[in-house]
């Protein structure tokens, strides 16, 4: 090193060391994780409060924004459909993009910031307040206590947050065309079943838990590996939070080019 | 029955802290740790209960080598070795009985009747009764160091490890910490390890001092060894007179 300045040498060195220890840590977490699934008299108890932390608290959150976003496709739809195609299609394009991908990337994003960064601080502060190393020495394995809960509970939880909200943006959907599009409940309805396919649920459902098991694992990893104080925790927190957003987006489109 | 460290080494990044550490804890006995800040006498106890462990050389606990233990058999040990951390460790979310029935939870065939009797015996122990609906952000330094105590003595362990356990307390709560200590090793028979800095509570407390220095043990001895020695390191660590620790090296 050349005073405080890296040489592309040296930063690429450390990039690629940091990488390879992060790669060993994340795998070293996943295997410790699986092994723990055995222990369901530590996770077991724990489930249904994480259930509850992860996905009934966060579905204000999900409505909220899913309300809006009904609104606004149903209106961006109008804008974009009259005069050129059948005004019913902005059922269609309502149903399918709240389906297919608004309302699980939007849900997923909010619910990466929420349950992600409460994940990694919570388990950040415990480790760096040795209350990790307190469970250890009670003989609990912290994979079983803290991690395994919060990861069944994103895989459980999400497609459930999700589905309700891609539920509620299509009724507000629906609503704004009616109310404010002066569309009929049945035009609506029409193009809402025009495209229709089950597999569209599936589709939704199989991204929702791979995004649950993205944020709460990663939210998991940053806070077990916090160091240094308060301010490792506000580490933690902002890289899950980044680290599960381009996670999601990265599994948005890599669902995409798999299954459809 | 014994704690034994033999050998052992262990660093941090480039940070060398243990350097052929040898150590044995006896049965039955308090043994205190000194040594300056940043020595590695937390270190040491983690190695104890496997929190850490040693890049060479073993930590035998009743005879087996804690790093050589699958999980199952180092929770076994564990279960017989209460730790006391220097900021006591609390689970935050938790009130202070929940706190003292974790170790219990753990133990097979305890009913909820049962744990909780333990736990307020634990608590009248360490004269905290009362205590137990209470959050330990509701507690003062004192207090949470003792529901830490009772936290460890849950489980009726055979060893006490006691990380910095009167660090920043004041003289009257540092000499109630002291007594518990004592009684715990009285009362409850306990062998106890303790690292601390502060020399009058390990004169109190100690069957035996040990002082780390420069990973290793430096001297150890009773109290009355310890007080007598004219190891110069030794006697600029018990007077707080940094001249003499200038002359050792």
């Amino acid at each position: 090193m050349n005073g405080f300045v890296l040489t592309p040498v040296e930063y690429v060195g450390r990039w690629s060391i940091s990488t390879v220890r992060s790669v060993g840590k994340a795998g070293y977490l996943t295997t410790g994780a699986l092994r723990a699934l055995k222990n369901v008299e530590i996770w077991g108890p724990r489930l249904v409060p994480q259930m509850v932390s992860v996905g009934v608290e966060s579905v204000p959150i999900a409505l909220f924004i899913a309300m809006f976003t009904g609104i606004v496709l149903a209106l961006q739809a109008s804008y974009t459909l009259t005069g050129a195609v059948p005004m019913y299609l902005v059922g269609t394009m309502v149903g399918k993009s709240m389906v297919l991908e608004l309302g699980p990337v939007l849900t997923g994003l909010s619910l990466a910031g929420r349950v992600g960064a409460s994940t990694a601080a919570e388990v950040g502060t415990m480790r760096v307040t040795e209350q990790i190393d307190a469970l250890e020495t009670l003989a609990y394995d912290p994979l079983a206590y803290l991690v395994v809960p919060r990861v069944l509970a994103g895989v459980l939880m999400f497609p459930v947050v999700i589905v309700l909200a891609s539920g509620v943006g299509i009724v507000t959907g629906w609503a704004a065309s009616l109310w404010l599009l002066d569309m009929s409940s049945a035009e609506f309805v029409r193009g809402l079943r025009l495209f229709f396919e089950p597999f569209d649920i599936q589709f939704a459902v199989i991204k929702s838990l791979s995004f649950g098991l993205i944020v709460t694992s990663v939210g998991s990893f940053y806070g077990f590996h916090a160091k240094g104080g308060a301010g490792g925790v506000g580490v933690a927190a902002t890289r899950a939070v980044v680290v599960s957003s381009v996670l999601i987006l990265v599994l948005d489109a890599f669902w995409a080019v798999v299954l459809l | 029955m014994s704690i034994v460290l033999k050998d052992v080494h262990r660093a941090f990044g480039a940070n060398q802290v243990l350097r052929g550490l040898d150590l044995e804890v006896l049965d039955g006995e308090t043994l205190s740790i000194i040594g300056f800040s940043g020595a590695g006498k937390s270190v040491i106890l983690k190695h104890m209960v496997g929190l850490l462990q040693p890049d060479s050389g073993d930590v035998f606990v009743d005879g087996q080598i804690v790093s050589e233990l699958e999980l199952e058999e180092l929770n076994e040990i564990r279960r017989d070795i209460g730790y006391v951390f220097q900021f006591a460790a609390l689970f935050d979310s938790m009130n202070i009985a929940d706190n003292v029935a974790m170790g219990l939870r753990r133990i097979s065939g305890m009913y909820d009747e049962e744990i909780m009797a333990r736990v307020r015996e634990c608590l009248a122990l360490v004269d905290l009764e009362g205590t137990e609906d209470r959050y330990p952000s509701e507690l003062s330094g004192g207090m949470l160091k003792r529901a830490g105590l009772a936290r460890a003595i849950a489980t009726k362990p055979t060893y006490l490890l006691y990380d910095e356990p009167t660090t920043g307390l004041d003289p009257v709560t540092v000499t109630v910490i002291d007594r518990l200590i004592v009684r715990m090793k009285e009362e409850l028979g306990v062998t106890g390890v303790v690292v601390t800095h502060d020399i009058d509570s390990a004169y109190r407390i100690s069957d035996r001092i040990a002082m780390l220095h420069e990973g290793r043990i430096r001297t150890s001895g009773t109290v009355d060894e310890i007080k007598g020695s004219d190891d110069l390191l030794l006697r600029s660590f018990l007077e707080g007179r940094p001249e003499l620790a200038e002359r050792a090296s």
